[in-house]
């Protein structure tokens, strides 16, 4: 069920009225099962591999809180770990020895293994071994009722896609009543139209675009190349970060807060601050479990380099089982790198020629360099292959500047065009004022006529421009296959 | 505190009325203007209320086959065709229900060659897309409509939402404002004549028992329904270069006999000289009329109304009659 689908219309309100109609001590219970049917509607078959990942999450911390040993954590994530390699990796990992073996002169066939892929495991399996990491620590105590634990792993708006959730923030939220509350309802409601803007006036149009192009990357011209390029990377951002919003704008209906995934991450000024906005609950779920356990930058700064390497390179492969993802990780890590190297000599340079470190054109000049690596690295994450990436990069600078029709060959039309163009302005105002404070707070907190004319601009605009229905390939969100 | 509350609920409600209205404006501007070939609800709603003598249900053999007007030149009869493109009988029994809520027609004929339809057939977003608003169509969406299309059926935007694009002013307008009748009066006139009627009748293939049954429990439902209503059915084949086997026929009169002693079948799927037709003029392809079959074809079917089955026509207003005669004029001058 995904949050767009018509069943999730139906299924929503019914959870939330009912939710703030049963007494207290049920409604955990009912959000349990409510999130369970939202798990089982993606597929029976997955929803063995959510429970037994959750007995495992409940007794292991129990045991872990009781005598919190070294080894037993290490059995835990080895079992929660290999049960991800398993789905996600075994096939990769397969492919992989057979092309070192083949390269080494020795025959060796990988197996053909028709494994499903648990969807959201990545998500419900971090949020599960960050828990027990945090027991074994002592930060956060050994939840005794199953039930809190449970919802803690399976609470629908976060299961499929994040963001990924934290025990010491989420777990205190399920033990506190939650009051319904119309401003509260007005906020989240907003939030979640938000999301639905971005998804489908701009990351499922942008994506008709950016498939074409991608699909046959020979036939376009330079400019239609990078143009798609550019088109991936507002796209990516619109489709993850609505997904985002749409599940805290239904979580924060039914009272609860999660952890803010995206704060306007193109307008970082490097690289490191990009992964500071980007993704955050991953992006903090690696630095607490595993940069600073392998030193951080405690260790000199070889070894911070390293680590900020491995790092990447991990969450590279976190997002999907091929080189591509690896490629584009290590390929974020050695910007990071690159960056922290060239920081003195940089300052050197603007000092010389006069410009300040917050001087506005500084700013836009290291914005501007700053989504050109981005954009430059999700080709890897986009390409279907290494060398389909290296055609685009190279097409970029050697293929002709444009090839006609324009817009058509790249499955748009003007409308089209024109459509994603001013959307595309809004989000960018949106964004831009919203480095200011939340837009959605100031409109929600003005008065009623403001917030309705918003939501139903926002509402009118989707169900009439919005890319959905009869005729259209509905785009899966794309972190629901990581 | 009550008093909050009430303010906040009803302002919730209010919101909800205004987001239900604009979305089913919004639908109904970008659903395409229907004008023939079937589903023409908005001018059959123009009609005056209960001015219609007979009303004529089916799929497109009943649309392209009768033509109203003329029928009503020859008998003064007033009707409607109140069919589908490959409708089924389960979708007419909810147009039927629907029609009946304007009209109260002494009869009802119910052109049955889809008692050997699939329970679904292509065109069940436009059959029941068209329907009006309202418990029948939502009946209908969940007892004769594809699962898979339910959703666009209920909100209409689904199906049609993409059509900003081309959409014009006066198409929106034609749309939102009020339908007038108009001279088809639910009939389609197709041109061209089939070449190939030489080779035939072609033979269609009978429906298997278990599709028979459960068209023929629909017809049973819309028989049900006009009984109920004292209104006569009359279920008909029309005549036909596109024929089901004669046992097919045979036995509907059987079970229709058994079932309902006492309306009337008529089987006119090989009888093409009494109404004159001619098959090497008179069809567009082997099941369907062209203009001049359905020309002869309906000047026959009104003399048969009132001769065969006695059926009169009601008193209507000057102003409805004149409405008729100036719709008949387009047809017979």
């Amino acid at each position: 069920m995904s949050f767009l689908s018509p069943s999730f219309f139906l299924f929503f309100p019914v959870v939330v009225t009912t939710y703030f109609l049963l007494p207290r001590q049920a409604r955990n219970l009912w959000l349990l099962a409510a999130s369970w049917f939202f798990y089982l509607c993606a597929g029976t078959a997955y929803f063995a591999f959510l429970l037994c990942a959750t007995l495992l999450t409940y007794f292991g911390a129990r045991a872990l809180a009781a005598r919190p040993r070294k080894l037993l954590l290490g059995i835990l994530l080895v079992l929660l770990f290999g049960a991800l390699f398993l789905f996600k990796y075994l096939n990769f990992a397969f492919s992989l020895a057979e092309h070192l073996f083949t390269r080494a002169g020795l025959a060796f066939s990988a197996p053909e293994l028709n494994l499903i892929l648990p969807i959201g495991i990545s998500f419900y399996l971090f949020a599960s071994a960050g828990y027990l990491i945090d027991v074994y620590r002592g930060r956060v105590p050994a939840e005794n009722n199953f039930i809190l634990c449970a919802l803690f792993l399976s609470f629908f708006p976060h299961l499929l896609s994040g963001p990924i959730a934290r025990a010491d923030q989420f777990l205190p939220q399920l033990r506190k009543p939650h009051i319904f509350s119309a401003a509260r309802m007005r906020s989240g409601l907003l939030r979640f139209l938000w999301g639905a803007f971005k998804k489908l006036m701009l990351a499922d149009r942008l994506s008709i675009l950016v498939n074409t192009v991608y699909a046959a990357p020979g036939s376009f011209g330079a400019l239609q190349l990078i143009g798609a390029a550019i088109a991936f990377s507002v796209q990516i951002y619109c489709d993850f970060s609505a997904y985002s919003d749409m599940a805290l704008g239904s979580a924060e209906i039914m009272g609860f807060r999660l952890m803010e995934n995206f704060r306007t991450p193109y307008f970082s000024r490097s690289i490191g601050e990009f992964w500071r906005r980007w993704h955050i609950s991953l992006s903090f779920w690696f630095r607490d479990y595993l940069y600073i356990p392998l030193g951080g930058n405690r260790r000199g700064t070889a070894r911070k380099y390293f680590n900020v390497l491995l790092v990447f390179a991990v969450s590279g492969l976190w997002h999907g089982a091929a080189l591509t993802f690896v490629v584009w990780g290590l390929l974020n890590g050695v910007y990071q790198v690159a960056g922290g190297i060239t920081a003195p000599l940089r300052a050197r340079i603007r000092k010389t020629v006069g410009l300040g470190a917050n001087r506005p054109i500084t700013i836009l000049w290291q914005i501007f360099v700053m989504f050109c690596l981005s954009t430059s690295a999700w080709v890897f994450f986009k390409a279907a292959s290494f060398e389909q990436a290296l055609t685009i990069l190279r097409g970029m600078t050697s293929a002709p500047l444009l090839v006609r029709p324009v817009l058509s060959s790249m499955g748009w039309d003007r409308a089209e065009f024109i459509v994603a163009a001013l959307s595309f302005l809004l989000l960018l105002w949106v964004d831009v004022h919203s480095l200011k404070g939340s837009i959605r707070e100031r409109l929600c907190t003005r008065s009623m006529w403001t917030w309705g004319l918003a939501t139903l601009f926002l509402f009118l605009t989707i169900v009439i421009f919005g890319v959905y229905g009869t005729g259209y390939n509905p785009q899966d969100f794309i972190y629901f296959k990581f | 505190m009550k008093r909050k509350i009430a303010k906040q609920a009803a302002s919730a409600a209010l919101f909800l009325l205004i987001s239900a209205l604009l979305l089913n404006t919004v639908g109904l501007a970008l659903r395409p203007v229907r004008t023939d070939f079937g589903a023409v609800w908005k001018p059959y709603l123009a009609e005056p209320k209960n001015s219609l003598d007979y009303l004529y249900l089916g799929s497109s053999y009943a649309y392209c086959d009768v033509n109203p007007c003329l029928v009503y030149s020859v008998s003064g009869l007033t009707g409607y065709v109140m069919a589908g493109p490959e409708q089924t009988l389960s979708i007419a029994y909810w147009y039927l229900k629907e029609a009946l809520r304007t009209q109260t027609p002494k009869t009802v004929l119910i052109e049955a060659s889809a008692l050997g339809f699939q329970p679904y057939q292509n065109y069940t977003q436009i059959n029941v897309g068209y329907m009006p608003a309202g418990f029948n169509k939502l009946r209908a969406v969940f007892s004769a409509s594809e699962p898979d299309l339910r959703t666009g059926l209920l909100f209409e935007l689904y199906f049609y939402h993409s059509r900003w694009k081309n959409v014009s002013l006066s198409e929106m307008a034609q749309s939102l404002l009020p339908g007038k009748t108009d001279t088809l009066k639910g009939y389609t006139s197709v041109e061209g004549t089939f070449n190939d009627i030489s080779d035939g009748p072609f033979q269609r293939e009978d429906p298997d028992e278990a599709l028979y049954a459960e068209n023929y429990a629909w017809l049973c439902k819309i028989l049900e329904l006009c009984v109920k209503k004292g209104i006569r059915p009359v279920v008909v084949f029309h005549p036909t270069y596109s024929r089901f086997s004669p046992t097919f026929y045979d036995r509907v009169g059987t079970d229709l006999a058994r079932d309902w002693p006492d309306i009337s079948y008529c089987n006119w799927s090989e009888d093409l000289e009494p109404s004159g037709l001619n098959p090497a003029s008179d069809f567009y392809d082997p099941g369907h009329l062209n203009q001049s079959g359905a020309t002869r074809f309906s000047v026959w079917l009104g003399d048969f109304l009132t001769s065969q089955l006695s059926l009169s026509p009601r008193a209507q207003s000057s102003d409805n009659t004149a409405a008729w005669r100036s719709a008949a004029s387009v047809w017979t001058t």
